[in-house]
């Protein structure tokens, strides 16, 4: 009854033993390297199943396809996915194997952002090997040596969409602990075990020894079985060959105390042979699995961090990326500039957030594509993980189908319509989700018509298999200045939700409360006291304020969740009401005299653009506004000190990070001027508009940045497309905006015809546009080459070239 | 998996940064002066700089397609083209490298290209002066390599140099398994991430060579991390 056997080892209920190395035995009998080992299932499969004999011979229940690198990127001419599918699963049906499983190994490109590889691209490489392996009739899946969550998560994902097979990871870890991406093993079991995966583990990276310590870190994290495939030990080179030191027995007695913490499935990587594979048979024969303990927990996590609470401990979402209200926040999100939202993302990990809520919901802009982008540009200045803010299900559906990571869904609600669509997507994708207490009927005034609607969104998560640790109901806040008996209807909401549906969180966004009353923050934070004390588990606040943090801090000291009170003593001992703290985390500092500069502001200001100081550049330009007007500023300061600039970078008495430090510097005050631009009501100066990018395939940005950098100082407004982008999403910018220039950037040769195909397509869809191009490898005969109608030499040629056609 | 070797490289030459950065003598101000030496320290500190190489025997010179191929015993990897031709001519043997500075200088570039551009250009300029450091250091077990066979190195030749194709890079890095052991991927561009990634060939010669950096100790670039030196030889001995 073979079937047992695995739906048995994949409940956790017996142990399963996977094969060992294969590429090491090929190369012993006499593969050559850079060669495709997928290959040899056609050219000489007798020799693969030789091996995978000996490993069924050895006692190994599984044995995986020869299949690691069979995608159709690497495969190329040489051989179609389905062929070699087809002769690696026979090669292992012909050596007698119980079960087979196909194997998917990393596609060899990195994905986006920091790769040039769309997920969705990865996700149809591995898609066609599934099928392929189903159609081929594997009985399951290993994924394995991953090294980046976002891949893992598109296999599984193919997995799950393209077979009814269970599919089982693993990850390859350095000896710091961490994959090449930076993920954790904590990250790794609790996003893929979420997301579906039959059995979580790690394979290859280092000697077993060196594995054990990981695997322990992932059990905790882990909702189904645990799985180790380590090297024979560290590879080194002797006399020419590559040796592994860790010998059969040494393999299975480190094996050994990982079954102790829970591990079940085991097999080997690189190096290990069917001796080690037939030790590890005799070990498991020996013994009953060992269940692995599970604490009740909320966790989400991003790619390298987990955020995580225990019953009893509380946590911060930061509110503050989200338009609503925002003006600044506004702009940032219709322009495309998000240098704003940086900033708050970096502000609010500063002062305390553990999640992120990420909102794009502005009518008048493409929230799905704008919410991808803004969850891309997050993932690379901050490790918090986010939460996925938004009502249409098909924006929070693109947004968490590639996060690498769990996200938090913000949210459902007590609706049908809202039931119907977004459960299945928290269940699909393995996010924890909010859950509104409002239903067709709207909020219900009293506590238990609350909990009605909670029950009846937890009976959906339910249904659906989400575990309640995952699923966060917000009683809603409503202003108290409208109705005093709302805050004490939302307290005992919060009771009761907790007492009557036993695992289920609560989140809860605060302001709300205060509406209409002065001194907001007070009544905020004293709320958020009461509602910590019915038992809130996440505030959805500003942690910018002070008053908010202070709560959550002391909170902790009083709830226990501080033990020893040792980071309140750390961070509050100088604090009382004389000595307050002015920004969360910093004393406060007296700002810097510089005697070494003009005391005159106008001189001042002139002097840091030249030096290229932006610290101090603030307090010059208001010192100016107070005796000039804007124009001033602009016409008599910035642009001449910026064409100084400019005039010695063409001179060579200045280099690069110069013109680069004083466009900041400039910017930094064009910035000041702006803001009491926009408080007097004048319109800031705008001197038209260009879209800059780097062209497809490319992900080298300096360029681009640098000549943004000195374009917005110039006045032009700039739309930055970022790197690595498709010539459509260039014409589309152009189109929608009426755009006359465009800026492309390629530094490499090989991306140069990427320039090509978009000015032509700028050419057929925005005939009106002129295209300005620079880079590395570009000359003036590459730029007419490609059909550009102006070449760049650098970034101040670029603002020269702005500057006469946009004038 | 090929066995990775870490390099400790703790200081990178402050000049060769600045002329990544086009410097030709400018004069800079402190605050300058300070973000770039918090940049080459802020790479230092982040990179993991690892390598892996391999030495294989010339089998074959032949000329395909009107071009010469020099082919390499017991690996797919074919050098072709008349650049490499003529960089490895008379060359017995080939030594292959891959080293990268690993994925968090790579998640700090685009961490900086979205907060900090004037960081970007530094740490990015650190990136290249360290990754030159690195292929340095995986040179010189191809030294070591060939001394032990009493054979003398040329100088690095990377594929995108002359006519010797890009299209080299995918034999090249499954030669040396160097996505599993090193983490480096190519994109169908054939770019390399992490960015600050070098490939490189080095020929095994019969003779001295008079243009490989290494006629004197005092001059090569490969003497911090030279491993003859250690037991008081030299290559050229």
């Amino acid at each position: 009854m073979p079937t047992d056997l695995l739906s048995a080892a994949l409940a956790g209920d017996a142990f399963l033993l996977f094969d060992g190395a294969m590429g090491t035995e090929l190369q012993a009998r006499g593969l050559a390297a850079g060669e495709l080992p997928e290959l040899l299932c056609l050219t000489h499969p007798e020799v693969v199943s030789e091996v995978y004999a000996a490993y069924v011979a050895a006692g190994a229940d599984v044995v995986t396809t020869n299949t690691f690198g069979a995608n159709a990127d690497k495969l190329g001419d040489a051989a179609s996915v389905e062929e070699v599918f087809s002769a690696a699963v026979a090669c292992a049906r012909a050596a007698g194997a119980r079960y087979v499983a196909a194997d998917l190994g990393p596609t060899g490109q990195l994905l986006a952002p920091m790769g040039t590889l769309a997920f969705d691209d990865a996700y149809e490489l591995f898609a066609r090997q599934v099928r392929a392996a189903v159609a081929a009739g594997a009985d399951l899946f290993v994924i394995e040596t991953m090294a980046d969550l976002a891949e893992a998560k598109a296999a599984l994902l193919a997995v799950r969409e393209n077979s009814a097979l269970p599919a089982v990871v693993t990850m390859t870890f350095q000896e710091d602990g961490r994959t090449f991406l930076g993920t954790t093993p904590e990250v790794a079991a609790l996003a893929l075990s979420s997301l579906g995966a039959a059995a979580v583990g790690v394979n290859c990276s280092l000697g077993p020894a060196e594995v054990a310590p990981l695997v322990e870190r992932m059990a905790p994290w882990a909702r189904c079985p645990l799985m180790v495939q380590a090297n024979a030990g560290l590879p080194h080179v002797e006399d020419g060959v590559t040796v592994f030191d860790i010998g059969p027995d040494q393999y299975a007695a480190a094996v050994a105390g990982m079954l102790d913490a829970g591990v079940t499935i085991t097999g080997g990587c690189c190096g290990t042979t069917p001796a080690h594979i037939a030790a590890e048979r005799a070990l498991l024969d020996g013994r009953v699995p060992v269940r692995h303990e599970l604490p009740d927990r909320f966790a989400v996590c991003g790619p390298q961090r987990v955020t995580s609470l225990v019953p009893g401990e509380v946590g911060v979402i930061g509110e503050r990326i989200n338009p609503t209200g925002k003006r600044k926040m506004k702009e940032a999100l219709r322009s495309g500039n998000h240098d704003h939202v940086i900033a708050e993302a970096l502000a609010q990990e500063r002062a305390g957030a553990q999640i992120l809520d990420v909102n794009a919901g502005l009518p008048e802009i493409d929230e799905r594509a704008v919410m991808c982008r803004l969850v891309d540009e997050l993932l690379g200045v901050t490790t918090l993980p986010l939460q996925i803010d938004a009502s249409d299900p098909a924006v929070i559906e693109a947004a968490v189908r590639s996060y690498p990571g769990k996200a938090l869904i913000n949210s459902v609600n007590g609706k049908a319509e809202s039931l119907a669509a977004v459960v299945p997507i928290a269940a699909r994708y393995g996010c924890a989700l909010v859950g509104l207490t409002l239903d067709e009927d709207g909020i219900p005034a009293t506590a238990a018509g609350r909990l009605a609607v909670a029950r009846k969104i937890v009976a959906a998560t339910d249904a659906a298999g989400i575990p309640r640790a995952d699923v966060v109901i917000d009683c809603l806040a409503m202003a108290a200045s409208t109705d005093q008996s709302a805050p004490r209807a939302i307290l005992e909401a919060i009771r009761l939700v907790k007492a009557e549906l036993p695992g289920v969180r609560t989140v809860l966004g605060v302001s709300n409360i205060s509406f209409g009353l002065p001194f907001r923050p007070l009544v905020n934070a004293t709320f958020l006291s009461a509602a910590f004390g019915a038992g809130l588990d996440l505030a959805i606040v500003n942690p910018g304020v002070r008053r908010i943090m202070d709560v959550v801090d002391s909170w902790r000291v009083l709830s226990g969740e501080d033990e020893g009170a040792r980071l309140y003593v750390e961070h509050y001992a100088e604090r009382s009401d004389a000595a307050p703290a002015t920004e969360v985390g910093e004393k406060n500092r007296p700002a810097e005299k510089d005697a070494a500069l003009p005391t005159d502001p106008v001189e001042r200001a002139r002097r840091l653009v030249l030096d290229g100081r932006s610290g101090p550049m603030a307090d010059a330009m208001r010192e100016v506004l107070l005796a000039h007007d804007a124009l001033f500023a602009i016409n008599e300061v910035l642009v001449p000190a910026l064409d100084e600039v400019g005039r010695r970078f063409e001179a060579g008495t200045f280099f690069l990070p110069q013109l680069m430090a004083s466009a900041e510097a400039a910017k930094a005050g064009f910035e000041v001027v702006r803001a009491a631009g926009e408080k007097d009501g004048a319109p800031a100066a705008d001197k038209g508009t260009v879209v800059v990018c780097t062209v497809k395939g490319d992900i080298h940005d300096i360029g681009k940045n640098i000549v943004r950098m000195l374009l917005e100082n110039y006045g032009f407004e700039v739309v930055d497309l970022g790197r690595d982008v498709a010539p459509e999403t260039v014409a589309d910018a152009v189109v929608e905006r009426h755009v006359r220039l465009v800026g492309l950037s390629a530094l490499m040769t090989s991306t140069v015809p990427a320039m090509a195909e978009t000015i032509e397509l700028l050419r057929e869809r925005a005939p009106w546009c002129k295209v300005v191009v620079g880079g590395a490898v570009l000359t003036p005969e590459y730029a007419r080459m490609v059909g550009a109608d102006f070449y760049a030499k650098d970034a101040t040629e670029t603002a020269r070239i702005a500057g006469e056609v946009l004038a | 998996m090929a066995a990775a070797q870490a390099y400790d490289i703790r200081s990178v030459d402050r000049a060769e940064v600045l002329r990544y950065l086009g410097y030709s003598g400018q004069q800079l101000t402190a605050e300058l002066d300070a973000r770039i030496d918090a940049g080459v320290e802020r790479c230092l500190a982040l990179a993991r700089p690892t390598g892996c190489v391999r030495v294989f025997d010339v089998s074959g010179r032949d000329e395909r397609d009107g071009e010469p191929v020099i082919s390499l015993a017991g690996t797919a990897l074919e050098l072709r083209g008349r650049s490499i031709a003529a960089h490895l001519a008379g060359a017995e043997a080939v030594g292959v490298l891959a080293v990268t500075l690993g994925m968090g200088v790579e998640a700090e570039l685009r961490r900086l290209s979205l907060s900090d551009r004037v960081g970007q250009l530094i740490f990015d300029a650190a990136g290249s002066a360290l990754v030159e450091r690195a292929a340095d250091a995986a040179e010189t077990t191809v030294v070591a390599a060939a001394a032990e066979r009493r054979l003398f190195c040329g100088t690095r030749f990377s594929p995108g140099y002359g006519d010797f194709p890009l299209a080299t890079q995918p034999v090249l890095l499954a030669t040396l398994d160097a996505q599993r052991a090193l983490g480096i991927t190519l994109s169908s561009e054939l770019l390399m991430a992490p960015t600050k990634s070098v490939t490189a060939v080095v020929g095994l010669f019969a003779e001295p060579r008079e243009d490989a950096g290494h006629e004197s100790c005092a001059a090569c670039l490969c003497r911090d991390f030279c491993l003859l030196l250690r037991s008081g030889r030299t290559c050229r001995d």
